[in-house]
């Protein structure tokens, strides 16, 4: 092993097939496990997405997915379309205010929205069950500010509910991404642009959003498709009521009737719902490598 | 002060009011739920408050109440599959991410797209398809099955965390112990793997929580035989608000706390895997 090569000694070509070996070797239980607990059962999704119950290639599993839930993989679209957008117009804005004001306060703030980051999504269903319930909280602080009446609460374990709890957990970590990238710009450009008399908005968006285009697409991307492939938040929140998720779809079809055909033909239409974004993200991420924020 | 920056001011206060109430008042909830022994509408807080359910999760008070759950079993199943998750992981990941660290090797790019694959597409197809398979080689519903299921949610995380922490460490400092005489192995173990040890620490918590927090791939492969405290949860939630409330606090504190801590070994990327 004492040919192993390192990154200074990259310019001495000689004998680099030996060379390779060792680091492959140290690669090799990672990749192994990855592509036969990921990439195999990936690949067979889609595989199986064609099969028919007897074995033959069919796109049968296809048009039952659309004759059973083609209102659900709509909804499904819908939540995470919105919850992306809601929860990118607020990181962006919280990014900016923490990024352009000083103090104790921000200080403070900084600190405390990352608190949903942390927390599972078992735990923010949990969560919103008690907080969004029709005598939850949420109703009965809006009924104490005068704003609803307690005998017609909002009843949110639906399409708002399910925006509201995603937003609540992803608008804080897009802020981090975000934030991360504002961060990174030189005061200079925001004093520049605010001498020559742009306000708080135009500073925004002329300058900390542009120069963050990669870190807020990022943030975006990571978002949506998280949210898209989410199971436990539908799950608990909405469960089988309908519409409900494609995710509490794909595991009703095959806990409850084992139709794995149906369920992998779901998968596959989950995976085109985020598939341009994925592309992006992962020549992004691949051509970048991965240690620069 | 000006009559518009006391407006700016005022506009300032309540944006952040409703901040806080947005951000915490689902922790409240919980909060409130887990020491609610009477709570009955429209009463804005509870009438009762104690610590009973607390004491009964825990095992500390026995409980005749119908519903009533004890996590001391969940809680032990849930540590032992995250202790060898975190073994596994990080024998595995450790090696690894010194290579891509340190190494430039062929197949970098397709590697590098495999370990990244799981952040771009939804997981849960892989889940139900892996247990097609274990359903055949008979690993459903067995603590094998769920801790490959971690192993293989938590290992990407684990390689580019260690793998973060090994390229923060100059390869002149291993180049030196190496031209006085060590071995390549002696200088990795004497100087490379202390000065990375901090990170690889960083990343072993993380698996850690990841493991414990872990829900959907459990669900399709553990139940019904193996309940974790994410599993308890869930089936307590449908009828028992209170017990359910204590176990999501329970899961919810070393989430905070050890992410807290951890935090700034991580890139904001990966933060957002941890408890899907």
């Amino acid at each position: 092993m004492a040919v192993a090569k390192s990154d200074a000694s990259l310019q001495d070509k000689k004998g680099e097939r030996l060379a390779w070996a060792f680091p492959l070797a140290l690669l090799l239980p990672a990749t192994a496990l990855m592509l036969v607990l990921y990439a195999w059962p990936f690949v067979s999704s889609v595989y199986r997405s064609f099969l028919a119950k007897g074995g033959e290639l069919t796109l049968a599993n296809y048009q039952k997915a659309f004759e059973l839930y083609f209102r659900d993989v709509v909804f499904s679209l819908e939540v995470a379309i919105l919850s992306t957008i809601v929860a990118a117009i607020l990181s962006i804005t919280l990014s900016a205010y923490v990024r352009l004001s000083s103090g104790r306060l921000v200080k403070l703030i900084s600190l405390l929205y990352r608190l949903p980051i942390f927390i599972p999504f078992v735990v923010v269903g949990q969560m919103m069950r008690t907080f969004l319930a029709p005598h939850g909280l949420l109703n009965i602080f809006l009924a104490q500010v005068g704003v609803i009446d307690l005998n017609a609460p909002l009843q949110l374990f639906n399409m708002q509910g399910l925006v509201l709890s995603f937003v609540w957990k992803q608008a804080p970590f897009m802020t981090l991404i975000i934030l991360g990238g504002f961060q990174m710009i030189d005061d200079a450009f925001v004093e520049a642009a605010r001498s020559v008399g742009a306000n708080i908005l135009q500073v925004i968006l002329r300058v900390l959003v542009p120069m963050n285009r990669a870190s807020i697409s990022v943030a975006i991307i990571l978002a949506f498709t998280s949210t898209v492939g989410t199971f436990t938040l539908p799950f608990m929140l909405i469960g089988g009521k309908i519409p409900t998720t494609v995710t509490v779809d794909i595991a009703h079809r095959v806990t409850y009737f084992g139709d794995w055909g149906v369920a992998n033909a779901l998968g596959v239409l989950m995976y085109l719902m985020v598939l341009i974004m994925a592309i992006y993200y992962l020549r992004y991420s691949v051509k970048k490598g991965i240690y620069e924020a | 002060m000006s009559r518009s920056k006391i407006l700016v001011k005022a506009i300032e206060a309540v944006v952040l009011v409703f901040l806080c109430f947005f951000i915490f008042g689902p922790m409240l909830a919980l909060v409130l739920w887990s020491v609610a022994m009477k709570w009955f509408w429209p009463h804005v807080l509870p009438q009762e408050i104690g610590l009973d359910y607390w004491a009964q999760a825990l095992g500390l008070q026995k409980s005749l109440a119908i519903g009533a759950v004890s996590i001391t079993d969940a809680f032990q199943t849930s540590i032992v599959i995250a202790v060898l998750v975190v073994v596994l992981a990080m024998l595995i990941a450790v090696p690894a991410g010194y290579v891509l660290a340190k190494y430039r090797i062929p197949f970098r790019g397709a590697i590098l797209f495999l370990f990244l694959m799981p952040q771009a597409f939804p997981q849960q197809p892989v889940f139900v398809n892996l247990l097609f398979s274990f359903n055949k080689i008979g690993l459903t519903s067995t603590i094998h099955g769920v801790v490959l299921i971690h192993l293989m949610v938590s290992l990407v995380f684990a390689v580019w965390i260690s793998s973060a922490a090994f390229k923060g460490i100059p390869p002149e400092l291993e180049e030196a112990a190496r031209s006085v005489g060590a071995s390549r192995l002696r200088a990795f173990f004497q100087i490379t793997l202390p000065l990375a040890a901090p990170g690889l620490l960083a990343s072993a918590v993380f698996v850690f929580l990841t493991s414990l927090d872990e829900f959907t791939g459990t669900f399709f492969i553990g139940l019904p035989f193996i309940s974790t405290l994410p599993m308890l949860l869930y089936s307590s939630s449908g009828y028992n608000l209170q017990f359910a409330s204590v176990i999501a606090i329970v899961l919810l504190i070393p989430s905070i706390l050890f992410m807290v801590i951890i935090e700034r070994f991580l890139k904001a990327e990966y933060i957002g895997g941890v408890g899907v």
